[in-house]
């Protein structure tokens, strides 16, 4: 039973397809056919993730904060999006007058395609993989980077001061949380050997007392870390929300966008989360492996989702806690901090790599590691000395 | 009550454990700790969520709270037990002008102590309670109806008499401790009433058995 | 010709398809480069240009040479596309109508020889190179990646220890000109 879920979805496309080519379909339909079943199951899943976890972040936030979520349409509030989604719908759709109209509406496609498009090299169970690509992760970032030419045409389109200063400090966050997110996650790409996503995940292989996940091992639990920091810094989540923060730029490249198309900009920042979330299970926790051998009778992909649903949570928990960081203490953190932490990790763990993974290649990276973490620590923890003032322009 | 809470929590062994934490980051886990805290106790511990789910739980309105005016009447029928006698004294001090009263007449034309129309515009009633503070027979007082809303603004908006009508039970209802002094009021009134009355009565039958011993005195 | 096509069409239509798909890209980069000359308004130019460096990325893509298209697809238009951006925002915020370039007189024409010249050249190049006479790569024992890496570390692995000093000299002198004066 538990085979024949495992296999469900492969077996299901192959009967379609079976079914299809008994009627006498010709060869290249089938593969389009083919093609239309993988793509739009998986945008389907990640659309009706998106729905669920738009109201279950909402919920999520308020028990933390002691109070009930939506809870009016539906049980317990859960068709919450399809009120969303309808009121998103019927919003008047408003241009600026002073707006580029041709990038002020192609500014959430740009942003919506790559969101959509990085969810091709994910592996979602053990044959589940849409597209085999040798060099999947590299594509990942090649493609997000997509996104940031979406925010700029976004905040420079709609001729607002408060979305250019949006969208360049948008733009300067993604760039700069780029860098350590690329290194950390080809810290994982180097130990296993290989950029492919599937390959990475095989590399996490079976379990000793605990899991083989890289994020059990001390370089992998702090390049886990950094990679979640910057994945939060990546998809604007609080606490790197600035770019979208309504006390400080009413919302920053996005003002000027109502209706629909401020819908599909949630839409691709969600997906887009989701997505790095997925990259994150796949990188650090396993992938689609089960934690014990045991438990293998759960179909792989109920594994991976589960997973990706657990980190997406946390990242709603983390929302509930962290308030929004300035933009200048947020790029310091990514450049003076991050950024090293990254390279060490990434020395941390060819260490362990080279002394064999075993106990002393354990205990040369944790200590690689604990060194830095503390070294680059003490930059930030300087008590701040009031200094008399100066004011340059008063006589 | 959930201040003194969390001070038990933080003098606990996890409380003592959490908030010496000293290493670079430490913030970040005890935020984590309060806000995954919360998480898990609004499920567990009832007191946590405040919010009063309004359609479900009717909010508790302090006593004096008010909206707009109502008619009281004593017994079980209306139009008979109102005790409203239409002198208009509550239409002429009324601010906004929001009440219309009409007088009620017999079948002759004499006018009755009773009004026949009594309309008040809540759309235009500012609840400032001067008709009430005005009113020399205890018969309009504030009620506590807020969810007035309609769709129709100039019909529905006006209360008629049939529907500022209320008994003297539900006035108890509302404002317990005025209306126990309205009518400890109305009580020692008619006490008072009656107490003259039988004062009357016994002077008037003084005299007349003074007179009549008068009228007799001479006779004998 | 068109009896041929339709002949193709029928037995391989995927095949044929990919050919004039292949062609896309290229079609959009030259339109694309072509706009961000002509274009008037800056910010336009900058995006036309950023659409040449993605349908570049793709070709790259498409010929077969994965790792070349993402790297390309992120450094250029991650980051050589913002950097752009960035210059435009911050330097002249207010005028961005370009100065009329003249379509007329000696400039332009100069321009056209120039780049006939240089595609005559780069054809000449091609044609007498050993790729020309049509022979195919043997596919490669390792995935394509893993080898570029084995000759980055190998045999080109000075290259890329200059690039790497390049690089930090770059960012060193980036943060001298960004210090202010305390």
């Amino acid at each position: 039973m538990s085979e024949f879920l495992e296999t469900a979805p492969v077996w299901l496309k192959d009967w379609v397809l079976g079914l299809l080519a008994g009627f006498g379909v010709p060869g290249w339909i089938l593969d389009l056919v083919a093609a239309g079943m993988v793509v739009g199951t998986c945008i389907g899943i990640f659309l009706g993730l998106f729905a669920l976890m738009s109201v279950m972040e909402r919920k999520i936030l308020a028990r933390c904060q002691n109070r009930y979520g939506p809870n009016r349409v539906g049980p317990f509030g859960l068709f919450q999006p399809v009120a969303d989604g309808i009121k998103m719908i019927t919003k008047e759709d408003i241009v600026p007058a002073a707006a580029d109209r041709v990038v002020h509406f192609l500014a959430p496609v740009v942003m919506m395609v790559p969101a959509l498009l990085v969810l091709a090299i994910l592996p979602y169970g053990r044959d589940l993989v849409p597209v085999q690509l040798d060099a999947g992760i590299l594509y990942f970032f090649a493609v997000g980077a997509g996104t940031e030419v979406a925010v700029f045409m976004a905040g420079w389109s709609s001729n607002n001061k408060y979305s250019v200063i949006g969208a360049m400090r948008a733009i300067a966050q993604m760039i700069s949380y780029e860098m350590p997110l690329v290194i950390a996650a080809l810290t994982a790409a180097m130990v296993s050997g290989s950029l492919a996503p599937q390959a990475i995940v095989e590399a996490q292989g079976p379990a000793g007392f605990l899991p083989g996940w890289y994020v059990f091992t001390p370089w992998g639990f702090v390049a886990a870390l950094i990679f979640y920091t910057c994945a939060l810094a990546e998809s604007n989540r609080c606490p790197f929300d600035l770019p979208e923060g309504e006390s400080e730029l009413v919302a920053g490249h996005l003002t000027e966008y109502s209706g629909f198309k401020y819908a599909t900009f949630f839409m691709a920042e969600y997906i887009g989360m989701f997505a790095i979330c997925g990259l994150f299970v796949t990188l650090f926790l396993g992938g689609w492996q089960a934690p014990l051998p045991a438990l293998g009778f759960v179909p792989s992909w109920v594994w991976f989702f589960a997973k990706v649903c657990a980190v997406a949570g946390s990242m709603v928990w983390v929302r509930a806690t962290l308030p929004r960081l300035r933009i200048d203490h947020m790029l310091g953190f990514a450049w003076k901090f991050l950024l090293p932490m990254g390279f060490v990790t990434f020395l941390a763990a060819a260490c362990w790599h080279y002394a064999g993974r075993g106990p002393a290649g354990w205990l040369a990276s944790l200590a690689i590691v604990g060194a830095a973490y503390v070294a680059l620590s003490a930059n930030f923890s300087r008590r701040f000395s009031l200094e008399r003032r100066v004011y340059q322009f008063s006589e | 009550m959930n201040e003194q809470k969390t001070s038990r929590w933080s003098e606990s062994f996890a409380g003592r454990l959490l908030s010496g934490l000293r290493f670079p980051g430490a913030g970040l886990v005890k935020g984590l700790a309060v806000t995954a805290r919360n998480f898990v106790g609004s499920y567990f511990e009832k007191d946590r969520l405040l919010t009063e789910l309004y359609p479900e739980q009717r909010p508790r309105l302090p006593e004096n709270s008010r909206s707009f005016p109502f008619l009281i009447y004593d017994g079980n029928d209306p139009e008979a037990g109102m005790r409203c006698v239409s002198c208009k004294i509550c239409e002429k001090e009324c601010p906004p002008q929001c009440i219309y009263i009409v007088q009620d007449r017999d079948a002759a034309g004499k006018a009755l102590k009773r009004p026949r129309v009594f309309n008040i515009d809540i759309s235009v009633c500012m609840s400032c309670q001067i008709c009430v503070e005005v009113c020399p027979f205890e018969s309009i007082r504030m009620d506590q109806v807020f969810e007035a809303s309609s769709y129709d603004r100039f019909g529905s908006l006006v209360l008629t008499k049939r529907d500022l009508l209320k008994s003297n039970e539900y006035y108890h209802g509302i404002h317990p401790t005025e209306a126990a002094e309205t009518d400890a009021r109305i009580e020692a009134d008619r006490k008072k009433k009656e107490a003259a009355a039988a004062a009357k009565a016994a002077k008037a039958a003084e005299t007349a058995k003074a007179a009549a011993e008068k009228k007799e005195a001479p006779a004998a | 010709m068109i009896q041929n096509i339709l002949n193709e069409l029928a037995a391989d239509p995927w095949g044929v398809a990919g050919k004039w798909f292949a062609l896309a890209p290229a079609a959009v980069l030259l339109l694309a480069a072509a706009a961000a000359v002509v274009a008037r308004n800056l910010v336009r130019a900058a995006l036309a240009l950023t659409l040449s460096f993605m349908a570049l990325g793709v070709l790259f893509i498409s010929l077969g040479a994965e790792f070349l298209g993402f790297v390309q697809l992120m450094v250029y238009v991650g980051a050589v596309a913002m950097l752009i951006v960035f210059a435009i925002l911050l330097t002249r915020p207010d005028r961005l109508r370009r100065t009329a370039t003249a379509l007329r007189g000696a400039g332009p024409a100069a321009g056209v020889v120039i780049g006939l010249v240089t595609l005559g050249g780069l054809l000449g190049v091609i044609s007498t190179s050993p790729l020309a006479a049509g022979t195919k790569c043997a596919p490669a024992a390792t995935a394509p990646v893993a080898r570029i890496g084995e000759v980055l570390m190998g045999s080109h692995v000075a290259a890329l220890l200059a690039v790497g000093v390049l690089l930090t000299a770059a960012l060193v002198g980036a943060a001298i000109l960004a210090i202010e004066d305390k």
